[in-house]
């Protein structure tokens, strides 16, 4: 790890990299990569790729898949059967990424009642690896663990237990305790406000979840979408949010929808300055970005109750509210962000904001939220915005003129280097989730590796890289797919007291719809057909 | 999947299974397996007991009604496959693995895809595309429901055991978390309807507002106006008290947790897709927050069956869109019958193509058909419930010699 600017040979065998093999071992195939930039394949730590909003999505706005091209001004450089629309089938989805040179995304709110659809279609997505985080803490069962005191001891059981069944590597947490308050008609929940039935608020659950995920040894630390997401003011449950796990890790999502305050004649404000700073201070956080871009695209979120409060701003005009299971909810709300769009143009820049502000690349991570900020297809566009100043400063001209009085983006003089740019697309992202063998190019890690040409136009670049290689193979040339292959599907199986499924088993014969053993998601359903398969990582 | 079975073959086996015979895909049946027979122990549900306790005639795969090996099946389809410039794949009875590889082979022949379903599926999808709107699933209407209004259906004719497993519950086993699931109110709206299951457990009749089926549309408009809070002058509509809506209204107001219940297929008469929508705009209208209510509401689609849902959802993620294609022109129908020997294909001047169901008696000869496994019954596989929140793993749980729907596919596939 760390090998910034350093010229080398990288030797690849049974796609793993290896150290320099003795000089008498053969070496079947090189290629020259002189003069180019070699990374790491890129890992997507936080995109929508799979499961029931992402499908709802698709199947509710049959526009988009009419519109191949993105005719935005924000446009990435296109390739050949380009279809980067906010809802690529999944297909599209797996080609789209590796074309950019990623290598792995995971999807970051899974459903546990909902966890094989996820996976199906995971598994439908070729070229790159896949995971997933589940979603705790507005189901009934743990929210009557909470509020009936049960031990740590039993909340992180029931915690390794759900990672086990969904076949997950995370747990997210999503407006915790708001979106089963919203099936008891509260429209509203703040951190330190009591959930209606339960009597307890989302503080607790965060404790107790962040504290559950610590214990179990997991890499990836709790995955928190804050309460009030899009409200204006929200910053300071944001703020508040981060000391909620008295230090304990957390990682707190799309923090750019988190980060808003009320000042100014439109009481919509940038809080970036409050939250950076912030971030900068508590080392126990790590935060993605969740930029917008401008353009047609569509939020799909597990919070049912903001999504509700937003369906009123939908484009085009309709959306899914969804109450699921007593395990959660979602909400899929169509949103154009505009340019000469007041609140979406500061949107835009406290994004920027926030990732200029944001000293350590270790502890930020390059997101759309896709689809909810962007496609992910505009990443290359967003890498130029962090990149080139000038580049940056142009757009920021075009923006809104109100919008641009309230932000400070064009005195933040920071262009990332492409070392950052590595961390916090590759190391930084494998670190976080714990794939200890992806984001470098050690001797030991798997050989998915991007190859790009430097180029100054770093959107150019970065859309399409000479070669890609997944686990050992060349996969990509010049932009394009040359070989299909599937992917693996990463997990985190930590040990945990099978006691847990006596209170499971009665639970679920007494208040759920289906039988406890058909929750539960075997390797072997994964692994179907040959063409998918499991790794597990925890230690 | 494993099969809990001794190898003694007069000796019976019991093991739970799930059963795909409708959209509720309960997964709590007790079948006995005895050799190649199967008993339904724990339920009375005759579409389960239809599915479980068929059997298994001739698995032999046959050429204009004469049987042939399986090699030779295959190599004519492909043959007629390869002929056609734009064949149809229709039926679609299978689970999510089946339309997959259909899926692909549909692809692969410039094929058109069209579920047996497709006119109730795309009802409901064309609420889903124009407007969107606000529903829930069985979980929650097991555990929070305290009205459920059954709209143009009983529900028990297409789910038998919605109201034994979601409703009226025995709270020794089965209980509502939220809900005193004894004092739920149940309202129909509709003619004919058997409401003899929404009586509750200590007698309570349902409330039923009769008005025939073309009256729907009608009554559902005004009942969404009343919900508006608009004051109608009329005493009533297609026959029906307006203070009898003003009840049905008031109800729902007052309820904690208001479902509003729909199956697609029996909605069946013009434009049905505008009674839908009035359906789910009561329900967007009574969780605005503006009307000093102090509960939620929630659409709930029911129905279901022949793998749908599945159909729709896999197709979704594979091709981006949903399923949802009329009157397609082709010059070859594929016909897909998995799950039930009854679905007929339509009579056809074009060549045909079974593959389905071991025990389909045909009404036209096909030029080929493949008897192919019964997800559920004969193989392992995956569906979804109707809700579309579940998705369940089906069991293999009799032994058989017939090919699975998707090696079929791929072996044509592989000749093409
Ligand atoms: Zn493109
Ligand atoms: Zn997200």
């Amino acid at each position: 790890m760390g090998a910034d600017g350093v010229v080398q040979d990288i030797y690849i065998r049974n796609g793993k990299i290896i150290a320099k093999p003795a000089s008498h071992e053969k070496i079947s195939q090189t290629f020259d990569l002189a003069g180019k930039i070699v990374m790491a394949g890129a890992i997507d730590m936080h995109s929508h790729i799979g499961g029931g909003k992402v499908n709802i999505a698709r199947m509710m706005l049959p526009e988009f898949q009419e519109t191949k091209n993105y005719s935005e001004p924000e446009a990435h450089i296109c390739t050949p059967n380009c279809s980067h629309h906010a809802t690529p089938n999944t297909s599209d989805t797996g080609f789209r990424y590796i074309e950019m040179g990623y290598t792995a995304a995971f999807e970051p709110a899974i459903l546990p009642i909902n966890a094989r659809q996820a996976h199906l279609e995971m598994a439908d997505t070729p070229m790159i690896d896949k995971g997933g985080y589940a979603m705790l803490g507005n189901d009934d069962y743990f929210l009557r663990l909470l509020s009936s005191n049960a031990d740590q001891k039993a909340i992180n059981d029931y915690v390794a237990w759900t990672l086990h069944a969904t076949q997950a590597i995370g747990i997210k947490v999503v407006n915790p305790g708001g979106i089963s308050a919203f099936k008891f008609n509260q429209r509203r929940l703040d951190l330190d406000e009591n959930h209606s039935h339960y009597q307890i608020s989302p503080r607790q659950i965060l404790k107790s979840l962040s504290r559950a995920v610590h214990d179990l040894g997991i890499a990836k630390p709790l995955h928190v979408h804050c309460n009030n997401l899009g409200a204006a003011g929200n910053f300071e449950t944001t703020l508040n949010t981060m000391g909620a796990s008295d230090g304990v890790p957390m990682h707190l999502t799309h923090i750019q929808f988190h980060s808003y305050g009320t000042e100014g004649d439109k009481k919509f404000s940038s809080a970036a300055a409050q939250i950076s700073e912030a971030l900068n201070r508590n080392k126990h956080i790590t935060a993605d970005v969740g930029q917008i871009l401008f353009g047609q695209t569509v939020t799909a979120s597990g919070d049912s109750m903001m999504q509700h409060l937003n369906a009123k701003l939908a484009n085009p005009k309709k959306s899914v509210i969804m109450d699921i299971e007593c395990d959660a909810g979602c909400g899929v709300v169509p949103f154009k962000y505009r340019d000469q769009n007041y609140v979406n143009a500061l949107q835009w820049a406290i994004g920027l904001e926030i990732f200029l502000s944001v000293e350590d690349p270790w502890r930020i991570f390059l997101t759309t939220d896709h689809p909810n900020g962007a496609p992910f297809t505009s990443y290359p566009h967003l890498i130029r915005l962090l990149m080139d100043k000038s580049f940056r400063n142009d757009a920021f001209a075009k923006l809104n003129l109100d919008a641009q009085a309230m932000s400070n983006l064009t005195s933040l003089n920071r262009e990332y280097s492409l070392y950052e740019i590595a961390i916090m697309t590759r190391a930084g992202a494998a670190k976080l989730i714990g794939l200890n063998d992806r984001g470098h190019l050690g001797a030991g890690a798997a050989a998915d590796i991007t190859i790009y040409t430097d180029q100054s136009d770093r959107e150019a670049m970065f859309a399409k890289p000479d070669y890609v290689f997944k686990d050992g193979e060349l996969v990509v040339k010049d932009g394009k797919v040359v070989k299909v292959v599937w992917g693996k599907t990463h997990t985190a199986k930590p040990a945990f007291d099978i006691g847990v499924e006596q209170g499971l088993k009665q639970y679920f014969d007494k208040y759920h719809t289906i039988q406890l053993d058909n929750f539960k998601i075997s390797n072997d359903e994964i692994a179907e057909d040959g063409r998918g398969g499991i790794i597990n990582h925890t230690n | 999947m494993e099969i809990t079975q001794d190898n003694a073959p007069n000796n019976p086996s019991t093991t739970i299974v799930t059963c795909p015979a409708c959209g509720l895909l309960c997964d709590n049946v007790s079948v006995e397996i005895k050799q190649s027979r199967i008993r339904v122990l724990n339920t009375a549900c005759p579409k389960s007991i239809q599915f479980f306790e068929q059997a298994l005639s001739d698995d032999s795969p046959k050429i204009n009604g004469e049987s042939t090996t399986l090699k030779q099946a295959i190599s004519h389809a492909a043959s007629l496959l390869k002929a056609s410039k734009n064949p149809l794949f229709a039926g679609l009875s299978t689970d999510v693995q089946g339309f997959r590889a259909i899926y692909n082979l549909a692809n692969k022949t410039n094929g058109n895809l069209q579920h047996i379903n497709a006119q109730s599926m795309a009802r409901n999808m064309a609420v889903l595309q124009s407007s969107g709107w606000q529903t829930t699933t069985l979980t929650e209407v097991k555990n929070r429901a305290d009205v459920i209004v059954c709209i143009g259906t009983d529900i028990i004719s297409h789910n038998t055991r919605f109201f034994e497993r979601f409703v009226w519950l025995n709270n020794q086993k089965s209980d509502a978390m939220f809900t005193d699931s004894g004092k739920r109110e149940v309202i129909y709206i509709g003619e004919n309807l058997n409401t003899k299951a929404g009586i509750s457990p200590d007698g309570r009749q349902p409330e039923s507002v009769n008005c025939s089926k073309s009256d729907l549309p009608e009554i559902l408009a005004v009942l969404r106006a009343l919900i508006m809070g608009k004051n109608l002058k009329a005493q009533n509509v297609a026959g029906i008290q307006i203070s009898d809506l003003i009840a049905v209204a008031d109800k729902l107001r007052q309820a904690k947790y208001a479902v509003l219940a729909w199956i697609a297929k029996d909605l069946d008469f013009p434009h049905a897709a505008l009674t839908i929508q009035s359906i789910t705009e009561t329900v967007t209208l009574l969780n605005q927050n503006d009307s000093n209510r102090t509960g939620r509401a929630a659409g709930l689609s029911l129905g279901g069956s022949d793998g749908d849902t599945s159909a729709n959802n896999a197709s979704t993620w594979l091709s981006g869109f949903s399923l949802n294609n009329d009157n397609i022109e082709h010059d070859a129908l594929v016909w897909i019958n998995s799950f039930n020997a009854k679905k007929l294909p339509e009579k056809t001047k074009h060549p045909l193509i079974v593959l389905g169901n071991a025990n389909t008696k045909f009404e036209q000869t096909p030029d080929v058909f493949i008897p192919v496994t019964t997800p559920g019954l004969d193989c392992s596989g995956t569906l979804f419930r109707v809700d579309s929140a579940v998705i369940l793993p089906l069991k293999k749980i009799r032994e058989n010699n017939l090919p699975t729907l998707s090696e079929i596919a791929r072996q044509i596939e592989g000749l093409l």
